[in-house]
């Protein structure tokens, strides 16, 4: 039993290194007939060093300080953010619908619909955000990704812990909050689904194919910048009446307006290394006179 | 210069020949030591040196005493062969005249 939880140890650890190395490594411990114990002391020793050669590289500390810490902390902000303004959408016009008062009064109608598509064009921008970060991750950290990944995850649930925003403090919103699937289940549902799902799902894109073509870039990139126009107001929004309470003088504006910049540069990113891709690849194919 | 365990590994790599592989060379040097050479010192070295230009690698067939595994194969470039003989010959050079006895 014990030496079977050894090997199953063995054998995860030994896919942190690279194919080959895994299949020579793995045949040599077989080989030498060494205890699961032994294999798992020389297994964790090689991938040490082979993860510390890798931290040697920019790669990984951009990963960290480009995409995990910035953008892990706007996500989380703007996902809670929005989560209490849609909730506050859903309990107006839902838990309050009424046919004449929300369709037949043209007024209300008018409301509703400006609701409605702004509350989808912010989860169209959460969600594009979300996958190009997670593809920009892969792309930049693959073989440290066990280790970046996780962080993500941790500043995207831990970044918004202690603080509340405006809308939820407000006392007029109470009757919203103390509804659970708006003031628990919402906030966390969204984050879940507007956030984490697409940017695990643009991680493994990146892990099969680092570079996507350029046709896929352009358009990906296109939404990206068309919908932070739309929505980018909503992360300066997000970051001064989302994160209470604020501190006067603590948050510069000037600042704030770059927001939008930091939420489209993994697609800049994405853009840049199809261009260099193409470039790279041009050079290959060009015939020497 | 080649390091201690480079000019080792380079040795252990010459002395087997044809069947120089990681386990192998693990083996040899361990054996010529008498102490446990880690498949992680091993790898990286392996690494290094190609990565110098003083051996070559490529991965081998599987056999079953290796449970259907690859071996890493390694041979010993020119220039790895000139790098070990250098540092032979220096280790040769500063020991003349040196009687290593023990009290």
């Amino acid at each position: 039993m014990m030496s079977r939880l050894v090997w199953g140890l063995v054998d995860f650890s030994s896919r942190l290194l690279a194919q080959d190395e895994c299949e020579a490594v793995r045949g040599d411990l077989a080989e030498a007939g060494v205890s699961g114990g032994a294999a798992l002391v020389d297994i964790l020793g090689l991938v040490a060093r082979r993860q510390a050669a890798l931290w040697l590289d920019g790669a990984p500390w951009l990963a960290l300080a480009g995409i995990v810490v910035p953008l892990g902390v706007l996500l989380s902000h703007v996902s809670r953010w929005w989560a209490y303004g849609w909730a506050i959408d859903a309990f107006i016009y839902l838990n309050r619908w009424t046919w004449a008062m929300t369709v037949e009064n043209p007024g209300f109608r008018g409301l509703l619909v400006a609701a409605a598509l702004r509350d989808l064009v912010s989860g169209l921008a959460l969600i594009g955000w979300s996958w190009t970060s997670g593809f920009a991750l892969g792309a930049l950290s693959r073989r440290t990704l066990w280790i970046t990944a996780p962080l993500f995850l941790a500043v995207v649930l831990g970044a918004t812990v202690g603080t509340t925003t405006t809308a939820r403090a407000n006392e007029l919103n109470a009757a919203v909050f103390e509804v659970p699937l708006y003031g628990v289940l919402f906030p966390r549902l969204l984050r879940a689904l507007f956030v984490l799902l697409p940017a695990w799902l643009g991680m493994r894109r990146s892990l099969r194919q680092p570079a996507l073509s350029w046709r896929s870039t352009a358009i990906v990139a296109g939404v990206i910048i068309g919908l932070t126009w739309w929505a980018g107001r909503g992360l300066e929004l997000a970051m001064v009446f989302g994160r209470q309470p604020v501190h006067p003088g603590s948050i510069s504006l000037p600042l704030l307006h770059l927001l939008p910049l930091v939420a489209i540069w993994p697609a800049g990113f994405m853009v840049a290394t199809a261009i260099h891709r193409r470039v790279h690849h041009r050079s290959h194919l060009r015939i020497p006179s | 210069m080649l390091g201690e365990f480079e000019y080792l590994l380079l040795t252990a790599a010459a002395r087997l020949g044809n069947e120089a592989y990681g386990a192998a060379i693990r083996q040899e040097i361990e054996a010529a030591t008498g102490r446990a050479c880690s498949i992680g010192a091993l790898y990286t070295t392996l690494d290094r040196l190609e990565a110098k230009g003083l051996l070559r690698t490529w991965m081998g067939e599987a056999t079953a005493q290796r449970g259907g595994r690859a071996r890493r194969m390694v041979q010993i470039t020119a220039k790895g062969t000139h790098e070990a003989a250098a540092f032979y010959q220096a280790v040769m050079q500063v020991s003349r005249g040196v009687a290593w006895t023990v009290k």
